[in-house]
């Protein structure tokens, strides 16, 4: 038989016993809706943790921190450890594979003044030329700080928000903008004494800073940033305005550092960079780690969703190998007239697994449209189901999207949906080819 | 004078067939050996029951042998496998059925075309030789029908017209005209023996009825599984004999185009004319041994 013959007759098969195609294409697309619509909902879910996690930083980043927690087995805090951490650190870090910047990060607290008002700020110093690496924000205004041209520091959008005025009774916060107001800076004057005989270390804001673009991401936000050697090179002149006992001892300061910051190149690698660094001797903690038990609960989730879908399909699948079935009785004496006409039994089956891989494939597509549709219903009325859902895991932001249908997903359901059809179509198909032409022709039909 | 050499385009020898029911051996066909020659009109006569349809069905292929050996042209049946006895049935075989075996859903044209399909013959040239096909056999204004749609004569000759579509070498048909009464019948034998004598096609027919076996040129007497004895009416070897039935074709051919038009009221005259011949003949055939049919 011709290919086009083939495909003709499956097709009048088809449309001959209109019902009961019809049920049957309808009961595979409850299987196709119910498998993709859960996929969705599994990819969704793992989306919104991976975005929520993502707010925190980014997953490709691992930190080795000074102060080292210690967890006992249940994962309680109990104690914590001091890390050594210095330059020859960051330059075994540096050799390790899949690392692609590392940088220490240096925290210092800055006091900011301006007129009658003061102000608190957090400093990080970063080796600029890794910033990038670290998917540092974009700017609102100024330019990133190169290695080049370094005096530069960089604030977030709230970085200015905590002012003062000290000669107020009650403390009511005010905010401040560098680009109006003249502001200066000095290092926070609680933690070393300044010698009487100098006079205070400050530099003045006026071209040589930017500002982050709001990000949603407090370390951006309320912090400010420069670079590493340009803050040594401020805390050296800070350090010749302490007394000579606190000078040497805030020098010293300077060797060991806040944090250890590290980028891998590829989110798979994190947990290897991690065991090398473990293998140092340090500890370290990445997002990766609190994304690990939330993708097994996600895991876990995608299993179960993914189950029920399953069992829907499976049920499809066994309904289409009744239709199947119920089309070889019907069909008896039409299958033993083909056979003596010299129909090739491989044709029989051909027929018989078009007609089923058919039924797979309608119910397939219009399973799939409808899961467009679901899918935009669950997103668009199922917040409250899911807040409820996923409570105790992590809230759950404004535009979440509880199914996301990826764009291979209709695809693999369009071919597994065929897939179905042609695996339940098997046997029958096979049952089809052993019926003998003879006794076949001697059924009424 | 010097018989003419002329193939043997079935050969049986030593065929037994032997159903088994539980226990119990039903010998359908027993230690059978004949012969038919290319262009012959052979008749499987019998009783009921005498295992007529089960021979025929182990020439076809249908059913399995149990021992001895059928040769069609040249190749040994029961030893084919199911994919090459398909293919051989393309190429060779046609079936004429008494209960005609139609597709239901399918309209005449289609079922004419059917064998066709399995032939890999290409729609534009299937449809063709489907529609002259039909009106050879009287039905180009039925081609449209489905079988529920037609009498059991029409459906018949869609059934004969579906066994010549392909060209077959051989032809067999089981009681063809079994559910048939005598002026279709008449109709429906005039129809299978024309169109095979034009392309001299070898027809084995499986009959109760020994009027019928008048069309013969062999008849093949079948009693309780065995072969009885063998009747040649026509000895096709015979050059003059064959020459005749070359000519007779000839002149049946336009026989044909007037069955068509039995079917058109106006022009039943000359359709029993056809019949009232037919039956003559028919009788002639089975009082005497040989060539007075022709006449
Ligand atoms: N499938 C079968 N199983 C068992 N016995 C069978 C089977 N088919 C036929 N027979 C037996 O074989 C014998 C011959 O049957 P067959 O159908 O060939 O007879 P027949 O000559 O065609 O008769 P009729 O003219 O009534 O059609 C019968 O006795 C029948 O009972
Ligand atoms: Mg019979």
């Amino acid at each position: 038989m011709r290919i086009s013959d083939l495909i003709k007759m499956g097709l009048r098969n088809l449309s001959r016993r209109k019902a009961r195609t019809a049920l049957t294409i309808i009961g595979m697309v409850i299987g196709t809706i119910s498998i993709v619509v859960m996929i969705s909902i599994g990819i969704g879910m793992n989306q919104t943790f991976k975005s929520q996690v993502m707010e925190l930083g980014s997953l490709t980043t691992i930190t080795v921190n000074r102060y080292a927690d210690i967890m006992d087995e249940d994962g309680n805090y109990v104690d914590f450890r001091e890390q050594k951490m210095d330059a020859s650190l960051v330059e075994q870090i540096s050799q390790i594979e899949h690392v692609r910047a590392v940088t220490p990060v240096i925290y210092k607290s800055m006091r900011m003044y301006s007129g009658k008002y003061e102000g608190y700020l957090s400093v990080y110093a970063m080796d600029c030329s890794t910033w990038e690496d670290f998917d540092f924000p974009g700017l609102s205004s100024g330019t990133y700080p190169t290695p080049e041209n370094n005096k530069i520091i960089v604030f977030g959008e709230y970085a200015f928000d905590n002012f003062w005025k000290t000669t107020g009774r009650n403390y009511e916060s005010t905010s401040l903008d560098p680009a109006v107001d003249k502001i200066t800076m000095g290092f926070s004057p609680w933690e070393y004494t300044v010698s009487e005989r100098k006079k205070e270390f400050r530099i003045k804001l006026d071209n040589n800073y930017a500002r982050f673009e709001y990000t949603e991401n407090y370390e951006y936000d309320y912090y400010a940033y420069m670079d590493i050697e340009y803050f040594e090179e401020l805390w050296g002149k800070y350090c010749d305005t302490l007394t000579p006992a606190d000078r040497k001892k805030a020098m010293k300061s300077l060797e060991t550092y806040e944090s250890i910051k590290i980028n891998v190149d590829n989110i798979k690698n994190v947990s290897e960079v991690q065991d090398a660094i473990k293998a140092l001797g340090y500890q370290t903690s990445s997002l990766m780690m609190y994304m690990e038990p939330m993708q097994e609960t996600s895991n876990m989730l995608q299993m179960v969703l993914g189950a029920i879908g399953g069992v829907a399909m499976l049920v499809s699948a066994i309904n289409i190998a009744n239709t199947m079935i119920m089309s070889i009785y019907e069909r008896t004496k039409e299958i033993g007239i083909m056979k003596v006409l010299g129909c090739l039994i491989k044709d029989i089956k051909k027929l018989f697994l078009f007609e089923a891989g058919m039924i797979g494939l309608m119910g397939g597509i219009i399973g799939i449209v409808l899961s467009y549709i679901a899918s935009w219903a669950i997103n668009k009325f199922g917040q409250p189901l899911f807040e409820s859902l996923m409570s105790g895991m992590m809230g759950t932001g404004e535009e979440s999207k509880f199914s996301q249908i990826p764009f291979w997903l209709p695809f693999l359901a369009a071919g597994f949906s065929i897939l179905v059809g042609v695996i339940s179509g098997y046997f029958p198909a096979k049952r089809a080819t052993k019926i003998s032409a003879i006794e076949a022709m001697k059924t009424e039909g | 004078m010097v018989n003419k050499e002329v193939e043997k385009v079935i050969v049986v020898r030593n065929a037994k067939k032997v159903y088994r029911m539980g226990t119990e051996q039903i010998v359908a066909v027993n230690d059978v050996s004949f012969e038919i020659l290319k262009g012959e009109f052979c008749c499987l006569l019998g009783t009921s029951g005498s295992g007529k349809s089960t021979l025929l069905n182990l020439m076809a292929g249908i059913e399995k042998l149990t021992s001895g050996q059928i040769i069609i042209k040249g190749k040994n049946i029961p030893k084919m496998n199911e994919t090459n006895l398909a293919k051989f049935r393309q190429r060779y075989l046609g079936f004429v059925f008494q209960s005609y075996n139609l597709m239901n859903s399918m309209t005449a044209l289609e079922n004419v075309e059917f064998p066709l399909v399995f032939k890999r013959v290409r729609t534009k040239k299937r449809k063709k030789l489907a529609q002259d096909m039909l009106v050879q056999v009287g039905l180009g204004n039925r081609m449209g029908h489905k079988p529920k749609e037609m009498s059991g004569g029409q459906q018949q000759r869609v059934g004969i017209a579906r066994a010549f579509v392909a060209k077959p070498e051989i032809v067999f048909a089981d009681e063809p005209t079994g559910n048939l009464d005598t002026k279709t019948t008449m109709e429906v034998m005039n129809l299978i023996q024309a169109i095979a004598r034009e392309n001299n096609q070898t027809i084995v027919m499986v009959t109760h009825d020994p009027r019928l076996a008048s069309y013969a040129d062999r008849i093949i007497h079948v009693l309780d599984g065995e072969i009885e004895k063998v009747e040649v009416l026509h000895d096709i070897t015979d050059p003059e004999v064959y020459q005749r039935r070359v000519e007779e074709a000839r002149a049946a051919a336009p026989k044909l185009s007037e069955l068509e038009s039995s079917a058109d009221p106006k022009k039943k005259k000359h359709g029993h004319k056809g019949k009232k011949k037919a039956v003559q003949e028919m009788k002639a055939g089975s009082e005497q041994s040989s060539d007075q049919k022709t006449q």
